[in-house]
């Protein structure tokens, strides 16, 4: 039985600015090229982040995968190709059919279909059309999602990248107990002031 | 604005708000609110492009029709067929003007300034620091330019002219302390805030301007042209060399000195529309004679590069001998300001290098209550100097551009010390032009084509 929850990135929304720089990070973070330094001129493919920056009249802040427990998509998925990998769910592109049910089981938006590029280039497929047999082209798609930048050394790029150190990792394994020892302090103090009589300290 | 475009701008559609222009700006000219979009105020801005280097909201894949980006492009002077994304703030692009120019056969002359062959290698996958030269002269010539030459000669020039300057000043024959005028950023922030103390501008144009003025003049004659039918293009690190072509005053008998200025980026986007490989280039050597340059003309790309080569020749004409040790690393200033002194022929040299425009204020107010005692002044607007420039390659990871300006540093740096000629008066070819067609330093011909006025209008 797994004992440990999945951590999993999360934006503070009252520190976030909407600068975008994490999507900027995660982009180039999946970029498949692995330049070095990479700069705007050289990149291979339009930037295609994985997690989405959200602005409302309420709140600023990128929304990404939680990395669920019994996590829908990878329930969902026909081809078997979400699965757990160093703590995180990631989607293994190879195997995906861009057949979308993920995008509709994550309750968070949190998957998204995007081109495949290879040598600054879309990948193209040959596709059967409705109207006799034509054969077209169209772009092969693939499902992506956070996966948490597992094998970089750093950690998340956006992480790394976010100028207002709105985004963290959610440390979830033990929030509950942490949670608890706050209340537990609260209470004590409140119980104090309550029965000042009882000469408890 | 002097007659000059907007070079910078930012696009409302894109940008969310978020400040970090508003904070990178050294002059406070961005206004806006937190979360709405933010506009440049043209009377502050001095186009220096920092905002255009530090700004991250971009134009998603998600979000915009494919026909709207290709129409942001053609309004950016960007080739439609750029895969860079787009980005809030931008700078005006010429690279489809000058590539239908060259389409057309007229005779083209073509400058580089020092720091782009210390990043231009950036844009095609190399590793920060890639000093690349050579493949940047094949490059060019690939292109179709017909004389591939180089602004890091005419910055030899200028030490020659300013360092005249500096030591004719010195004698009494002009206010002091004297700052430099190769930065057309820091010109302008001058002319905005301190129109008081323009006489303390060096009259020098800067190299860019020089090169464009040398290449209409003694470039044409060489070549056997009517300097009217001259092309001239400069390739710059920088986003306000754009304006400064435009200046006032930047002309000769009714002749631009410079027709066209592309940023780094610019080119690299030019290379990738011919399918020019410049990773896989050999090579070449710049074009003689106006190709020609020496150490001290190649760390003009730096903070304290201008300080340093001037110190070089001042040394050696004031007491003619060679300075002592060529490396002034004393004046290799990063952030802020710097100050520094020389001793020469028993007088004390006090010199000021400012990085970072937001620096210069306290200096300048000094300057105005007569309480400076310095000599001569430096001032660069971008705070690592040229290399780090808006026009230079945008790199994407913002935790890694500390990083990949110490290697664009220290790569102009090695270019210095491997040279064999690291002193501005050694070029052989600056002398020759002397002898040629200038005559000396300061003299007629220099003063009507290397020197201008600042601060005009029209």
């Amino acid at each position: 039985m797994q004992s440990q929850l999945s951590d999993f990135v999360v934006a503070d929304a009252s520190r976030c600015i909407g600068c975008r720089v994490c999507e900027v990070a995660c982009a180039v973070a999946h970029n498949a090229t692995g330049k070095e330094h990479p700069v705007a001129g050289n990149l291979d493919s339009p930037l295609l982040p994985r997690l989405y920056l959200v602005r409302t009249p309420l709140a600023t802040a990128p929304v990404q995968c939680r990395h669920c427990e019994d996590a829908p998509c990878a329930a969902s998925c026909p081809a078997g190709a979400i699965r757990r990998k160093d703590g995180a769910l990631v989607v293994e592109e190879a195997r995906c059919v861009g057949c979308k049910t993920c995008m509709l089981a994550c309750p968070f938006g949190a998957v998204e279909l995007v081109p495949v590029y290879a040598q600054g280039r879309a990948v193209m497929q040959t596709v059967q059309t409705e109207d006799g047999g034509v054969c077209t082209v169209s772009p092969v798609m693939v499902a992506v999602k956070c996966d948490m930048c597992t094998g970089r050394q750093a950690g998340p790029a956006c992480v790394q990248a976010c100028p207002c150190g709105a985004l963290r990792m959610a440390a979830v394994s033990d929030l509950r107990r942490r949670r608890c020892a706050q209340a537990a302090a609260g209470l004590a103090k409140y119980v104090t002031a309550l029965h000042p009589e009882d000469g408890r300290s | 604005m002097n007659g000059q475009q907007n070079v910078i701008r930012i696009d409302s559609d894109i940008c969310t708000g978020c400040g970090r222009c508003k904070d990178v700006c050294p002059v406070g000219a961005v206004e806006g609110v937190q979360g709405t979009p933010h506009s440049i105020r043209e009377d502050v801005c001095v186009l220096c492009g920092q905002c255009v280097q530090q700004c991250s909201a971009f134009a998603s894949f998600y979000e915009q029709h494919p026909a709207c980006i290709a129409e942001k492009k053609r309004e950016r002077g960007l080739f439609v067929s750029e895969a860079a994304p787009l980005f809030a703030a931008w700078h005006t692009g010429d690279a489809p003007r000058v590539a239908s120019r060259l389409a057309e056969g007229c005779h083209s002359m073509v400058q580089c300034a020092p720091a782009v062959r210390a990043a231009i290698g950036e844009e095609f996958g190399m590793p920060a620091g890639a000093l690349t030269p050579g493949r940047l002269a094949a490059a060019l010539r690939r292109l179709g330019f017909d004389r591939v030459y180089d602004t890091n000669f005419a910055a030899d020039l200028t030490i020659m002219e300013e360092g005249s300057e500096l030591l004719q000043r010195m004698e009494g024959a002009g206010p002091l302390p004297m700052f430099t005028s190769c930065c057309p950023a820091w010109v302008r922030y001058a002319e905005q805030q301190f129109p008081d103390l323009l006489e303390h501008l060096s009259s020098c144009k800067s190299p860019q301007q020089m090169a464009g003025a040398v290449f209409k003049s003694y470039g044409a004659q060489l070549d056997g042209v009517d300097p009217r039918q001259v092309f001239s293009v400069a390739v710059m690190p920088c986003t306000c060399k754009k304006a400064e072509a435009q200046r006032p005053g930047m002309e000769h008998d009714g002749v631009r000195d410079v027709d066209a200025v592309l940023t780094t980026g610019e080119l690299a986007a030019m290379l990738r529309q011919a399918h020019i490989d410049f990773a896989a280039l050999p090579d070449e050597p710049f074009d003689r004679p106006l190709g020609s340059y020496s150490g001290a003309g190649n760390i003009f790309g730096l903070t304290g590069g201008v300080m340093e080569a001037a110190l070089r020749t001042a040394y050696e004409l004031v007491t003619g001998e060679p300075v002592p040790c060529t490396e002034l690393v004393y004046v290799r200033g990063g952030e802020g300001i710097r100050h520094a002194t020389l001793t020469m022929d028993g007088r004390t040299f006090r010199v000021a290098v400012v990085a970072g425009l937001q620096h210069v204020r306290p200096l300048l107010e000094a300057v105005r209550a007569g309480t400076c005692d310095v000599n001569f002044v430096e001032v660069m607007c971008c705070p690592q100097g040229c290399i780090s420039g808006g026009g230079q390659p945008k790199v994407l990871l913002p935790f890694q551009r500390d990083e990949v300006y110490a290697a664009r540093k220290a790569a102009l740096y090695r270019h210095d010390a491997e040279l064999a000629c690291r002193k501005s008066h050694e070029n052989p070819q600056v002398q020759a032009l002397y002898r040629e067609f200038l005559g000396e330093p300061l003299g007629h011909v220099s003063h009507s084509l290397l020197h201008t006025v600042y601060g005009q209008t029209r």
